[in-house]
């Protein structure tokens, strides 16, 4: 494209895509809503925002499409009765091709050669679907008044005449602008054509009338200046012999064309007025009310070299500063709350493509669309709740006749559900299907090496369906094409738990199954000590250090013996070095290193590093690829001198450690 | 002259921004900004504007509502209505309510600048 980009696009963009996810979710539930009811006009609202936006920037593509959907969808409104499926496919399809070609517009999609075809095909498809339906009743002309206009007979005549502009784009609004001046001039006994016989004649037209005025020529004449798009108008006075036709005026056209929403707007209705922010503005001033608060910090280190007599007063005005960034720092993080509804708005449409595919019914419910939770952790949430709930549709839940034959209902049901509690918000997926398999996962589990048949015999029937989330196992031998995609219940444990969640399964066989995600309301501040290894720093969370210390473990075997253990508080406990974990090189001296001593479920360890350098608070950023498939890493942030810093996953850490020593002890 | 306070009334930010521009390029002063119609009513009863630019299809209340509205509190209201192709009979409709005149969608700026002058008889 050789043009520059309109300015607006980003703005079109964001507002289409929203309008386009909410049309598709409400069509989803067209099917079971009464029919003619006000969801039609949400739905007619959404194509048609779209449209009109599409047609001012110049997407001819768009509007194309928009507009015999909206058509389409105009005449299943008014024929009052539920929509059949194949329509609302069809609007599906149509909202599909408008995702993509407003996807295309902001660049993020390549046009594959066929596409204007399959536009050019789906167009034609709603049109015909248009076409079968009856026409809606025509807005004009209007029925004719019974009382037709009488005029003071003494009241001169005037012959009035113009021609609509052929660029006019409504030549009956434009008419009847043109009528309403007339009238209030004087009374109007004729004019023709009326304005409800232009509509849609585009192209120019001649209009004449007959006005009964006392004002003059000129008066009148003048009445035209106000009004666009009129031409060659004439204003004579009209023969004598001209007797008046009395031509019945039309009443306003009624429209019966799609009916506007009910005006029930009452201003209480309205929530607190909002403004629309860039995503991406809130993550500015969330890092820069966080630098903020490293600013003070470093302040606070700062204060100490003064003299104790100016420290305190010093120290104390700190202290207020910082409350304040900390709730600077909150409100914005109150800012990136999202509901929890803006991730299942599309799921219904996933849900009812996937289940028809399998000959499938199933019935979504969602409880608690209105519990928020931070951006980020939503933005990392989307696909693994879309996995659970293709992988319950597509595994969990049978086919109708499965269902029938054990005595359920034919419909499957599928229930999303999240809730806050405390400071953590719990989202399930609970379908009532058959259940996972326990003694298929046992013995994949074996089969493919991952646990010891002893290990696994070992196991309760709970902790059975827990392997469901080991790497590799699923209880297929084969991933489908719809729930398989490369991805099993390990990457989504493993994205539940970057975020600093938890994820549980529980099953019953023939009762169906629940995943429960436990995760933090926010990815919230975290006290980080900051440590030094192989000239590199890291964070460790302060949530799960329990106390440093120094030691020198190969104090009590010489040179080249390393202690695997050290004695914190009286307790033995494994050692670890954080240098060997990631295969960097320890540049400390030989001799006492400084230790972290943490704890994760119950397990005490420690880590040697280089040097412990301090203590920050800072925001945790989740991982991108590929750092997010790092083990031990649980994410990044932004020092207060603008360096980047990687964050340490202690329970990683853990598992890191312990299977190093397992590889070691194999060898 | 003073300048022109204009009231820009549509429920897409992008209609908004673009109307925004074509406006204060020609010199208006936009007055306020209304994405429904229940605040368009209040805005126009708080602002008092020389010209209100109304789009038609809206949450909580048409703009053909909201025109009745304005016209019902001043009739001397300049309305002028931002409609989309084949929405001819809902722009009448609006003219019965008492739209002053309308512009149709795609416009480009002079579209919607020679609409305003002529209605304002500049």
């Amino acid at each position: 494209m050789a043009e520059a980009p309109h300015k607006y696009l980003h703005a079109f963009i964001a507002e289409a895509m929203e309008h386009l996810e909410q049309l598709a979710s409400e069509l989803v539930r067209i099917e079971h809503e009464p029919p003619g009811g006000p969801l039609w006009d949400s739905i007619f609202r959404h194509v048609h925002s779209v449209k009109g936006s599409a047609a001012t920037i110049g997407l001819p593509a768009i509007v194309e499409i928009a507009h015999v959907a909206e058509t389409l969808i105009g005449k299943l409104k008014a024929q009052h009765r539920r929509p059949e499926r194949m329509q609302v496919d069809l609007l599906l399809q149509a909202t599909d091709a408008l995702v993509h070609q407003v996807r295309r517009a902001s660049g993020a999609e390549q046009a594959p050669t066929s596409e204007a075809e399959q536009s050019g095909a789906l167009v034609e498809r709603l049109s015909s679907a248009s076409s079968a339906l009856p026409e809606l009743a025509p807005a004009a002309p209007a029925p004719k008044s019974a009382q037709k206009p009488v005029a003071d007979p003494s009241l001169p005549r005037l012959d009035v005449a113009f021609s609509l502009a052929k660029s006019c784009q409504a030549p009956g609004a434009r008419a009847l602008i043109v009528q309403r001046k007339l009238k209030l001039a004087g009374t109007l006994l004729e004019m023709e054509p009326q304005p409800g016989a232009l509509m849609q004649r585009k192209g120019g037209a001649r209009v004449t009338a007959l006005l009964a005025t006392a004002r003059s020529v000129e008066e009148v004449r003048g009445l035209f200046d106000g009004i666009p798009e009129v031409e060659e108008v004439e204003v004579r006075v009209a023969p004598v012999a001209n007797a008046p036709v009395a031509e019945a005026q039309a009443p306003p056209p009624s429209t019966a064309l799609l009916a506007i929403p009910e005006a029930t707007g009452s201003e209480d209705q309205r929530a607190e007025a909002t403004v629309r922010v860039r995503a991406h503005a809130l993550d500015q001033l969330l890092d820069q009310a966080a630098e903020v608060l490293h600013g003070i910090a470093r302040l606070r280190e700062a204060a100490r070299l003064l003299p104790e007599n100016a420290a305190a007063q010093f120290e104390s005005e700190i202290d207020r500063l910082r409350r304040t960034a900390r709730d600077l720092h909150g409100r914005v993080m109150n800012a990136r709350l999202t509901p929890f509804s803006s991730l299942t708005e599309r799921l219904p449409r996933a849900i009812r493509d996937l289940a028809h595919r399998l000959g499938k019914e199933v019935e979504l419910e969602v409880q608690g669309g209105e519990v928020e939770l931070d951006r980020t952790v939503i933005e990392a949430l989307g696909d693994p709740l879309t996995h659970l709930v293709r992988n319950a549709v597509d595994h969990g839940l049978e086919t109708g006749a499965q269902r029938i034959a054990v005595g359920k209902s034919g419909r499957g049901l599928l229930v999303l559900t999240a809730r806050r509690e405390r400071d953590k918000v719990l989202v399930e997926v609970s379908d009532d299907g058959a259940g996972f398999d326990a003694a298929r996962l046992r013995r994949r589990a074996i089969d493919m090496g991952l646990l010891s048949s002893e290990k696994v015999a070992e196991l309760s029937e709970q902790q059975s369906y827990e392997l469901a989330f080991l790497p590799g196992l699923s209880t297929r031998a084969e991933a489908t094409d719809l729930s398989g995609r490369g991805v099993g219940l390990d990457a989504v444990k493993a994205a539940v738990e970057a975020l600093g969640g938890k994820i549980g399964l529980r099953s019953a066989p023939g009762k169906g199954s629940r995943f429960t995600l436990e995760l933090p309301l926010s990815v919230s501040m975290a006290n980080l000590l900051l440590v030094q290894v192989g000239g590199e720093m890291y964070g460790l969370p302060m949530t799960r250090i329990i106390a440093t210390t120094e030691y020198d473990l190969s104090a009590r075997g010489g040179e080249g013996f390393e202690a695997r253990s050290l004695a914190v508080m009286g307790q033995l406990v494994r050692a670890y070095s954080l240098a060997k974990l990631f295969g960097l090189p320890s540049l400390a001296p030989p001799g006492p290193r400084p230790f972290a001593v943490l704890e994760v479920d119950g397990i005490t360890f420690a880590l040697s590093v280089d040097r412990l350098v301090g203590q920050e608070e800072a925001v945790l950023k989740p991982l991108f690829p590929p750092l997010d498939r790092v083990r031990g890493l649980a994410g990044t942030t932004v020092l207060g001198n603008g360096r980047p810093l990687l964050v340490l996953d202690p329970r990683g850490l853990h598992e890191l450690a312990e299977s190093a020593q397992r590889l070691r002890g194999a060898a | 002259m003073p300048q022109r306070r204009v009231l820009i009334v549509d429920d897409a930010l992008f209609m908004r921004n673009t109307l925004r521009d074509i406006f204060t390029t020609a010199g208006f002063a936009v007055a306020g900004e209304a994405d429904d119609g229940v605040q368009a009513v209040n805005l126009f009863r708080e602002l008092k504007p020389d010209l209100v630019t109304m789009d038609i299809v809206m949450p909580y209340k048409s703009g053909i509502d909201a025109t009745r509205e304005i016209v019902q509190q001043d009739p001397g209201a300049v309305v002028i209505m931002c409609s989309a192709l084949g929405q001819e009979s809902l722009v009448m409709e609006a003219i019965e309510a008492g739209a002053t005149d309308f512009i149709v969608k795609p416009f480009r700026g002079e579209d919607v600048l020679a609409v305003v002058k002529k209605v304002l008889g500049e």
